[in-house]
């Protein structure tokens, strides 16, 4: 039956430009509070940010910044009472290590902010650290990861640093088993010492400002900070092995392959970043992507395909990954590097140059609709010290976009030369294929 | 002490079109979007015998073109428009999300209208084949090649007997999947995709009428169904009547306990106390299972939800639990120290506890509501299902009353041996070295 008296496709209003919200600013003692006005909501969203993250870790202690962020939950008396607590609150507890930062923070009612907040200061600045406590969550992450590694994309995921860098980057955020058994409680007691008790950081606040008193709740925050210590830069080399090269992990029995072709890319500072992260969206980030069309939508080998840069302070990855059936595993790596070169010598067309722009700029009120998102804008802008306009300076970079920038910039950024294929999948049904598509050499190694 | 919802003077508009579509209008916390959230009551429950699957392989067609919208158009449109979209099918719903800047919410509606009047116009063989292939790949990506992949499909099949809607899971069979045909596909969207069989949701800072007026012009004119195809019988007693127990032994990492245990469907006071149960039991680190196996006892993989109910409104629910173990503990050990918990439940809980479940599932209430995509589902679903979308706001407060006694007469009444499937993963090197031991 058809259906004759549909409306026809309307055509697309024009758009009210976004605007980031206003970014408030102020110095509470020793601290810095940064504050985003969202009128009317239920939650807060509050952060606090440590300049402590992976990077600045020692190799030999790789994953102590994670291991200290878990171990805050054992909270001010090592009784695992704070997170009971707090869920007592409503809030939920929010403690990580990036590569270049170490955040804290609770996401809550705004009705229970302030006793939520008591917590994270007590927390934050006086935690038991038991070290009992802490060999216990130290364990626990160490059989994490070993548990991790038996999903092939976390485990191709985690194999990327080693292939790409010495040094620092070439081992996991959050360590290798071996590397986590080894730091002792001690070792995370004095990297919260050093890095996190008395440094001062800074506190993000987005939610509904007339409600918060954020002068109180930063005095409690930064109550007994002193100066912050100087920073650390990460010790990363390139790794010596040339490229292009694969490596498969042997997974007997796989009927998929997880696929991870990565190489390194430039720091974040180095980088124009509206300009990189929009060549990743087109060679492979976005669902109507190169990549996503033509191993998706047009042959079918795979569920789903993704690329993106991670751009670090002292470097960074780009990686494009994907699961695919066994049989598809060696077309899917040469068609991969096929639309990469293919990006790189004909640039874009008018469609898609038109898709990343509107794509990343009509999007941003739908990416900024909460708290959190909000909030996570506001710890990019502090932890690499970007102007409080960054959101807006980024979406007039999108809109400058032109076929020109972004054949240069794909040139600029992808290397297909450099790559190394992380193929983890059945060795004895795949490597033949990826030795005969001819990318580089294959070596095969055991999981 | 549990955290109130806030309830604000916000307003839920309701409308019905004279083609039956329901439509929930209701106002966003954030400006400049809209959440359009369609809400299908129908699901994996409703697939024929043969086609498992179907339902779920059905959502993949639904973006790959229509009558006046070309293959692939659907996702550069939205994506275009800087949008969030998704989809996701499950045993009783079918449901399309898209979230876009407000101008973009009327092209938004015609797409939604156009797929929903004219996909069997759009779609060709080619595409099926090629969709089929892709959710082929999904279901290696997420059931077959992943450890311990396939739980929830053995706990459904051992706790919804054959023959039964629910005895399959979503994603299907790879058979099943190969079998679809091209009819299948017209026949499903004739039969299943109609006006009367939806709710629409428009969470925006639009005014109520300007929304209700935009969704008449491109729903307006479509029929309802001529015709509604009978629903395969979801009946079935809320408790079983035998222990069952099934091990599996395979790749990988770890021994693990898998527990179902059948209970009320959602919307009965027992889904609800057995929600508590399960928070109590489960979820959080303040949670019992979490205190016992992973702080103190430390037989358990550090794992903050290890509990939780399936909320079927149609059929009973299950409450289902799921543990890893940690190095050197046997799954026989584990289990015994599950089952011990789960038991001490029957012996009385602490009114502390019960306040606790009650303030984590409101926080993941609160928490679920508080984007405008989750809003709009949650209404959707509420109005789908309860045929009442002020749930999405009140929910909650249906729990305010349990007490701590009921808790414990539930527990004692539905958590118990006879009402229970144990699934069990044993390490295959694992086996093979307890069997050496044996030997020697």
């Amino acid at each position: 039956m058809t259906v004759d008296n549909l409306a026809p496709r309307p055509p697309l209003a024009d758009a009210t430009p976004y605007h980031f919200p206003a970014v408030h600013r102020s110095a509470v003692g020793a601290g810095r509070v940064v504050a985003v006005d969202l009128p009317g909501h239920p939650l807060v969203a509050l952060r606090l940010v440590h300049d402590a993250g992976a990077a600045s870790e020692p190799l030999d202690a790789a994953g102590v910044a994670q291991l200290t962020a878990e171990s805050l939950r054992g909270g001010e008396h090592g009784d695992g009472e704070l997170v009971p607590e707090l869920e007592r609150h409503g809030a939920v507890w929010n403690s990580s290590a990036s590569w270049d930062s170490f955040v804290t923070g609770i996401d809550v009612p705004v009705n229970r902010l302030a006793d939520a907040t008591e917590l994270l200061a007590r927390t934050v600045r006086h935690p038991a650290l038991r070290p009992d406590d802490v060999t216990r969550r130290r364990d626990q992450l160490v059989e994490q990861l070993r548990i991790e590694a038996a999903w092939p994309d976390a485990l191709a995921a985690r194999m990327v640093g080693g292939e790409l860098y010495t040094g620092r980057f070439s081992v996991p955020r959050s360590g290798t088993p071996d590397l986590l058994a080894k730091v002792t409680p001690d070792v995370v007691a004095a990297f919260h010492a050093e890095r996190v008790a008395t440094a001062p950081g800074t506190l993000v606040v987005v939610g509904d400002l007339g409600r918060i008193d954020a002068e109180a709740l930063a005095g409690d925050v930064f109550s007994g900070c002193a100066a912050s210590p100087a920073a650390v830069g990460a010790d990363a080399g390139p790794a010596a092995e040339p490229t292009p090269r694969i490596v498969v992990v042997d997974r007997p029995g796989s009927v998929q392959s997880a696929l991870m072709l990565a190489h390194r890319a430039p720091a974040r500072a180095a980088a124009d970043v509206p300009l990189i992260y929009a060549v990743s969206d087109v060679l492979g980030g976005m669902f109507t992507s190169r990549l996503s069309l033509e191993l998706r939508e047009r042959r079918g080998y795979t569920y789903g395909v993704n690329s993106r840069f991670e751009l670090r302070r002292d470097g960074g990855v780009f990686a494009t990954a994907c699961q695919v059936a066994t049989g598809d595993t060696a077309d899917a790596v040469t068609v991969t590097v096929a639309e990469t070169r293919r990006l790189i010598a004909d640039g874009i067309d008018d469609a898609e140059l038109d898709a990343v722009r509107t794509h990343n700029v009509s999007g941003m009120p739908v990416t900024y609709a909460t708290p959190q998102a909000i909030a996570e804008a506001l710890v990019n802008i502090v932890v690499y010290d970007l102007p409080d306009d960054h959101v807006d300076r980024m979406r007039a970079g999108y809109e400058a976009l032109t076929r020109d920038s972004m054949r240069e910039a794909a040139a600029a950024y992808l290397h297909p030369d450099d790559l190394v294929a992380i193929v983890v999948g059945d060795a004895s049904e795949v490597a033949p294929g990826l030795e005969a598509g001819g990318l580089g050499p294959v070596r095969v190694r055991q999981a | 002490m549990s955290v109130r919802t806030n309830e604000t003077a916000e307003t839920i508009s309701r409308f019905r079109l004279e083609n039956g579509l329901r439509l929930i209008v209701a106002p966003a916390t954030s400006p400049g979007i809209a959440a359009v959230n369609l809400w299908y009551g129908v699901g994996s429950r409703h697939e024929a015998p043969g086609r498992t699957g179907f339902a779920h392989l059905f959502e993949h067609l639904m973006f790959e073109g229509s009558a006046n919208v070309a293959e692939g158009e659907h996702f550069k449109i939205v994506e275009g428009l800087g949008g969030a979209i998704n989809a996701s099918t499950w045993t009783e719903r079918t449901n399309y999300f898209d979230t876009v800047p407000e101008h973009g919410l009327d092209v938004v509606l015609w797409l939604e209208a156009d797929r929903l009047a004219t996909l069997r116009e759009g779609v060709t063989q080619a595409v099926l084949d090629n969709q089929r292939d892709v959710v082929k790949n999904e279901k290696r990506q997420r059931y077959d090649n992943v450890p311990y992949g396939t739980a929830s499909e053995r706990l459904l099949a051992a706790v919804y007997p054959p023959g039964h809607p629910y005895h399959h899971p979503t994603i299907g069979s790879m058979a099943d999947l190969d079998a679809a045909t091209l009819s299948d596909v017209m026949a499903f969207h004739d039969q299943q995709y109609g006006p009367d069989n939806a709710v629409l949701t428009v969470v925006s800072g639009l005014d109520p009428e300007d929304v209700r007026a935009r969704v008449e012009r491109f729903f307006g004119p479509i029929p309802r169904r001529a015709e509604v195809p009978p629903t395969p019988d979801p009946g079935l007693g809320d408790r079983m009547t035998e222990a069952v127990s099934e091990t599996v032994t395979g790749d990988v990492p770890q021994p693990a306990v898998f527990m179902a245990y059948r209970v009320g469907a959602l919307g009965t006071r027992e889904h609800d106390v057995a929600s508590l149960a399960a928070a109590l039991l489960g979820s959080g680190e303040g949670s019992r299972m979490y205190r016992r196996l992973v702080v103190e006892r430390q037989v358990a993989a550090d794992d903050d939800e290890m509990a939780s109910v399936m909320p079927f409104r149609y059929t009973p629910g299950m409450v289902m639990i799921g543990v890893l173990a940690r190095d050197g503990i046997s799954g026989d050990q584990l289990e015994d120290e599950i089952t011990k918990e789960v038991a001490a439940l029957a012996s009385g809980v602490d009114a502390a506890e019960v306040e606790r479940a009650r303030a984590v599932l409101e926080r993941d209430h609160v928490r679920s509501i508080a984007s405008p995509t989750g809003y709009a589902n949650t209404l959707s679903m509420y109005t789908q299902l309860f045929d009442d979308p002020g749930l999405a706001r009140t929910w909650p407060r249906r729990l305010d009353d349990i007490t701590a006694g009921e808790v414990a007469a539930f527990a004692a009444d539905a958590l118990v041996d006879t009402n229970r499937v144990v699934l069990r993963y044993v390490p295959a090197g694992e086996q093979a070295e307890q069997a050496e031991q044996e030997e020697a």
